[in-house]
């Protein structure tokens, strides 16, 4: 945290003798279209300690195919056995950095990345003179990433080309696999205020080096997030594949265009709660309007093989209808909001593209059907199926749709809601009570409303959320977890609250006392139960 | 997916209109078909599109292509209206297995380089290979060497364009996207050729784009025959 000088009282709470009320969850349902989640119940920790054993149920994908028409399957199976063998081959200079033998004693992680890149010390690259590391610029960045393969070869850096960066890469690769030698796995360094967090997955090691509010596992969330999304552009199989067939491949050639992915996922994971939840957002419609929309989708979207529709508006979901036995996982949505957001040709015509989504099944690609359904490019429909020849048929369905939503003032309703922004704090007539995360678990949904002041700026919004991770951090802290926090910072109070059924982070303002709190909690779920309907989707309609 | 697709044509009222969604929609036709643009990332083929399309030139950032975009226009031919369904792929490698899988449902494929990317001319023959492979026997093709404004960045000279062309008996012409020239041409040649082959009678010559376009084409600056 920033202020860490700061007189923190911060003290477990005694639910009974401060009567916070546990009453039912607020936003809960017996019946979601979301798989419900637990904050960091993503990261298997145990894939960190070794390498990630895949169990493949053979894959949904095949599943459905299967149900549908068995010839397809073998034929979906061919194809992507061509996908890897697929032709063309100008390799790029390979091997530049196998064997990083060396052992490096560090005392200082920081400065031992120093010197192998100082041309001083370092090993080779003399005819590449403006390192990027030596730049201050590159050197002051908040949080880098580093994403290599296990024989080190880059593959992605968030800030700097990686071939200037080479060396570094081979410094954390040499300190991998010194960690393994000796039947061990590194998982993270803390340097100075630098902590240097390590993901290592089969074939790809991802690296976070953040001096920022982020802990451990709030990191290691983030390169999970990173390492599905080159799933999603490649699928789990043809990484395998690849690496399978050469060791020392160069991965940017397939993610070529699509580094603009991670980046993206990157800036989002910095402002939006939704990642650091496991939940997603949804825009708030009265549910009658959302019925509507639904079922207009489930009427005009019977298609065989379709497996997810989805309305998403400004990152926010409208409405999901799916298959009846699969559920989408809320990483798997993040996913694909992260793919529209970061993609702009999706707004100048219809678009059909493939897409892993690792969550539901990582060996192969679902095909998305991508248009927006309004003028101003703000509500997007996403059909996703199993069927690669099905364009025209869910082309067609698409514009049922639209006709069904313009016809019954169902864009009107979705324009409605994202000029309006959410809604205000003061919606809630809760005084001192600045901003609030409100997640319901079983749904795997969220709400919180607008920033307002003093959150107006960006600095000032970096710090909320820093301190909605920090509340978050600590109590989901694996040595120690606690079910409430109430915390005096400097400027403000926190209150955070998880049950079975809801996780709450509330901000109030600095001079609020332990018993205000308490009460306006209580008040706030009321409000919230008031609005569940509005603010959740409570039922899963399925085709 | 050419017979789910015309079925599903046929089956849905009103017979030989396009559904409302895109500008030249309501429009009616007689003959339809399918175009794909592929080639390497960068060499232009959405602004080649787009300039087809709306008159436009894309400029400032590059968007990329992210799987396939799907655009129609109706174009007239000699007073038949044939509506081109237009296939614009991502050009980066990844896509590649999954964009050729479409090649045999097309009737025409223009394949892009840029002028000023060698490497991108390098790559044609890998692509002319691929379209051997996955294409239908009797697909347009037309090399086109985009960029053509670019006189000072130029890398690839318009007679080495014409060789490959030739040597794999395929139609050639320059274009630019940016100042509109043969684009027009390039997307008309392919509806004209379609129309050709449906309306030909057994008789009649057959349509030979290659030197359809060649009679058509303007050329840029002054190094063009």
């Amino acid at each position: 945290m920033a202020e860490t000088g700061e007189a923190e009282q911060s003290q477990l709470l005694d639910p009974d003798r401060e009567e916070l009320i546990e009453n039912n969850a607020p936003g809960d349902s017996k019946n979601s279209m979301l798989i419900a989640s637990d904050s960091f119940e993503n990261i298997d920790i145990d894939c960190v300690e070794e390498f990630e054993i895949r169990k493949h149920k053979g894959g949904l994908i095949h599943e459905i195919v299967k149900q549908t028409s068995k010839e397809e399957q073998d034929e979906v199976a061919k194809e992507n056995d061509d996908q890897i063998s697929a032709k063309s081959d100008l390799s790029i200079g390979e091997d530049s950095s196998e064997d990083q033998g060396e052992v490096f004693e560090t005392k200082d992680i920081a400065e031992a990345l120093d010197e192998s890149v100082n041309p001083g010390n370092g090993p080779i690259v003399p005819h590449i003179t403006d390192e990027d590391v030596n730049s201050p610029e590159w050197r002051s960045q908040r949080k880098h990433i580093f994403i290599f393969s296990d024989s080190g070869k880059p593959v992605y850096s968030r800030y700097g080309n990686e071939d200037k960066l080479v060396t570094i890469f081979g410094v954390m690769q040499a300190l991998v696999s010194f960690i393994q030698v000796s039947g061990d796995v590194i998982r993270s360094i803390i340097a100075g205020e630098h902590r240097f967090v390590f993901l290592i997955r089969e074939h790809l090691i991802l690296v976070g080096v953040s001096n920022g509010t982020d802990s451990t596992q709030q990191m290691l969330m983030q390169l999970t997030y990173l390492y599905n999304q080159v799933l999603s552009v490649l699928t789990f199989t043809s990484l395998q594949k690849i690496y399978k067939q050469r060791r020392n491949y160069d991965l940017r050639r397939q993610l070529s265009g699509a580094e603009k992915f991670l980046d993206s996922l990157l800036n989002m994971m910095e402002t939006e709660p939704g990642f650091l939840l496991g939940a997603v957002r949804c825009l708030p419609l009265e549910s009658t309007v959302r019925d509507m929309i639904a079922q207009s989708i489930v009427q005009h979207a019977k298609v065989k093989d379709l497996v997810f529709t989805l309305i998403i508006a400004n990152s926010q979901l409208v409405t999901l209808v799916r298959m009846k036995k699969y559920y989408l996982h809320p990483m798997d949505l993040h996913i694909l909001i992260n793919l529209i957001n970061a993609a702009e040709s999706f707004k100048a015509a219809e678009s059909w593209t493939p897409i892993c989504l690792p969550k539901f099944d990582s060996s192969g690609f679902l095909q998305a059907h991508i248009s927006y359904l309004d003028e101003s490019c703000q509500t997007c429909l996403i059909l996703l199926t199993v069927d690669r020849e099905s364009f025209f048929t869910l082309s067609e369905c698409k514009n049922r749709i639209q006709e069904r939503l313009v016809k019954y003032n169902g864009l009107q309703a979705i324009g409605d809601s994202l000029r309006k922004n959410s809604y205000s704090i003061q919606d809630c007539k809760i005084s001192d009570l600045r901003h609030f995360l409100y997640k319901s678990k079983s749904t795997a949904q969220y709400t919180s409303p607008e920033l307002e002041a003093p959150y107006l700026t960006q600095p000032e919004q970096e710090r909320l959320f820093g301190l909605y991770q920090f509340l978050h951090q600590r109590i989901h802290s694996l040595s120690r977890p606690l079910k409430i926090l109430y915390h005096v910072g400097p400027y403000e109070t926190l209150l955070g609250w998880v049950t079975q059924g809801f996780e709450l982070y509330a901000v109030f303002g600095p001079l609020v006392t332990k018993t205000l709190a308490i009460t306006a909690i209580n008040k706030l779920l009321a409000w919230i139960k008031r609005e569940e309907n509005r603010l959740f989707i409570m039922n899963s309609v399925t085709f | 997916m050419k017979d789910s697709n015309s079925s599903t044509k046929d089956s849905h009222p009103p017979n030989g209109f396009a559904r409302k969604g895109s500008s030249t929609s309501t429009e009616v036709f007689d003959n339809s078909c399918k175009v794909m643009l592929i080639g390497d990332s960068g060499s232009g083929k959405t602004c080649l599109l787009v300039r087809f399309k709306d008159g436009a030139f894309l400029s400032g950032s590059f968007i990329s292509t992210v799987g396939i975009d799907f655009r129609n226009k109706v174009v007239d031919v000699d007073g038949t209206k044939v509506k081109l369904q237009i296939w614009d792929t991502a050009g980066q490698e990844r896509f590649r297995s999954i964009t050729k899988a479409y090649y045999r449902d097309a009737n025409a494929l223009l394949l892009l380089y840029d002028v000023t990317n060698k490497t991108s001319f390098d790559n044609i023959r890998a692509w002319l290979a691929e379209i051997n492979e996955y294409a239908q026997e009797d697909v347009v093709i037309m090399l086109l060497g985009n960029k053509a404004d670019m006189a000072a960045e130029r890398v690839i000279r318009r007679e080495e364009g014409e060789k490959l062309a030739k040597d794999h008996n395929v139609a050639f012409m320059e274009t630019s996207a940016k100042t509109g020239m043969n684009v027009d041409l390039a997307f008309m040649a392919v509806a004209r050729d379609l129309k050709m082959k449906k309306t030909r009678k057994p008789s009649d010559p057959s349509f030979n784009v290659a030197e359809y376009v060649t009679k058509e084409q303007q050329t840029s600056g002054c190094c063009g025959s």
